[in-house]
């Protein structure tokens, strides 16, 4: 008896190691715990209803890209630098564009670049999409807009950008 | 007294330095307006490259009932999506009296797969029925206020903006297009009657912008 009480002690113990390793090694696993925790489905009015819930917490950088996008591949190290130097005052919100059958790749993407955060895949019709995002966008990619953590939009922009014009914008956008 | 003036001199040049660019700086950058509806086409007399080597303007690709222009390009996959339907839509509008044109405005990737011989090589491969000139240094783009790829702007007989935006709702699949925006616009056209859907947006590939 005491032998067994032992070992479902162990197993206990070990199941729980296993665990809280697996939870510290991927946060974004905490955050969304429904589906894929790097790229899940969204659709305009759950966008707009993501990027509204960090008012007052955070201010926003919101990014539109795809796999297939060149412009829109050289500026996404820089974003994801950007989240890492203003980890605790930005939330970076990256919503894919690919067509449905680039899904995968899209995702190994975002592995690749080290991408830890969740992340989101455009569903539903490209122009509510593009309405809800902005009325100045015209549906070119990239397409990148800063928010404040007063939720007021500091710039928006199609077209690609390098790091000094994302920190400039962020910047302001954190009164700094 | 001579530091209290350079000081003094300083904050007020570092005021109206900063008071500048800060007027400078929006809140909203601005992008290239597109023509709004009812404006007349741009540059119509500029001679562009076709293709086939001719020499051609926007007026007289312009059929008696208007002129339709598609900014595309040879690297954007959201063209070759929607490429399937160009065909069909150059054969409504031919039918329709209205003359097509579609122009490459992507300077900036001439030396990679938007150069002119790819473009004859494109139109040919895919049996383009209509104009395909090369926009030198995005110009067309730029007066048009064009932003991407693909991007739709219909002109009636006056050469006045009536339609601008997308093709249709559905780069993927032609069979399940639920709003036919081009096709519905060209039938009006062509029909004299007024066009119930005037703008449209799509995702697609920005234009490469000479640097």
């Amino acid at each position: 008896m005491k032998t067994v009480n032992r070992n479902q002690w162990l197993m206990a113990v070990f199941a729980l190691f296993l665990l809280s390793a697996f939870s510290l090694h991927d946060r974004s696993v905490k955050e969304n715990r429904d589906g894929d925790p790097l790229l899940k489905d969204v659709t305009a009015e759950e966008l707009k209803g993501i990027i509204e819930s960090y008012e007052g917490e955070k201010a926003v950088l919101v990014n539109v890209w795809a796999t297939w996008c060149a412009p829109c591949i050289e500026e996404f190290p820089e974003i994801v630098e950007i989240q890492r130097k203003y980890e605790d005052s930005l939330q970076v919100i990256f919503i894919s564009a690919d067509f449905a059958d680039s899904r995968e790749r899209a995702l190994q993407f975002l592995k690749d670049h080290d991408v830890d955060w969740t992340t989101y895949f455009k569903a539903g019709n490209d122009q509510k999409f593009i309405e809800t995002l902005s009325d100045d966008w015209t549906g070119a990619l990239p397409f990148s807009k800063i928010i404040s953590k007063e939720g007021k939009v500091v710039a928006s922009w199609e077209n690609s950008a390098t790091f000094s014009k994302f920190d400039k914008h962020v910047k302001r956008a954190l009164n700094l | 007294m001579k530091i209290m003036k350079k000081a003094t001199l300083f904050i007020t040049i570092s005021v109206v330095v900063t008071a500048f660019f800060g007027a400078f700086s929006p809140a909203e950058i601005s992008l290239p307006a597109e023509l709004e509806i009812g404006a007349k086409a741009p540059m119509t007399d500029v001679e562009v490259k076709d293709v086939s080597g001719e020499m051609v303007t926007l007026k007289q690709v312009s059929g008696d009932n208007g002129l339709l222009v598609i900014f595309s390009c040879n690297t954007c996959p959201w063209v070759e999506r929607w490429e399937d339907r160009y065909n069909p839509h150059a054969r409504l509008a031919e039918e329709n009296g209205i003359g097509t044109i579609a122009l490459n405005p992507n300077a900036a990737y001439r030396d990679r797969g938007d150069g002119f011989e790819d473009m004859q090589e494109r139109a040919k491969q895919k049996g383009y029925e209509f104009y395909y000139a090369l926009d030198k240094n995005s110009e067309m783009a730029k007066a048009f206020g064009a932003t991407r790829t693909p991007h739709i702007f219909l002109f009636n007989s006056n050469m006045e903006l009536v339609y601008r935006g997308a093709i249709d709702d559905n780069a993927n699949s032609a069979e399940n297009v639920k709003e036919p925006y081009l096709k519905n616009a060209i039938k009006a056209l062509g029909a004299g009657e007024d066009i119930s859907v005037k703008t449209s947006k799509s995702l697609g590939c920005t234009i490469k912008w000479p640097s």
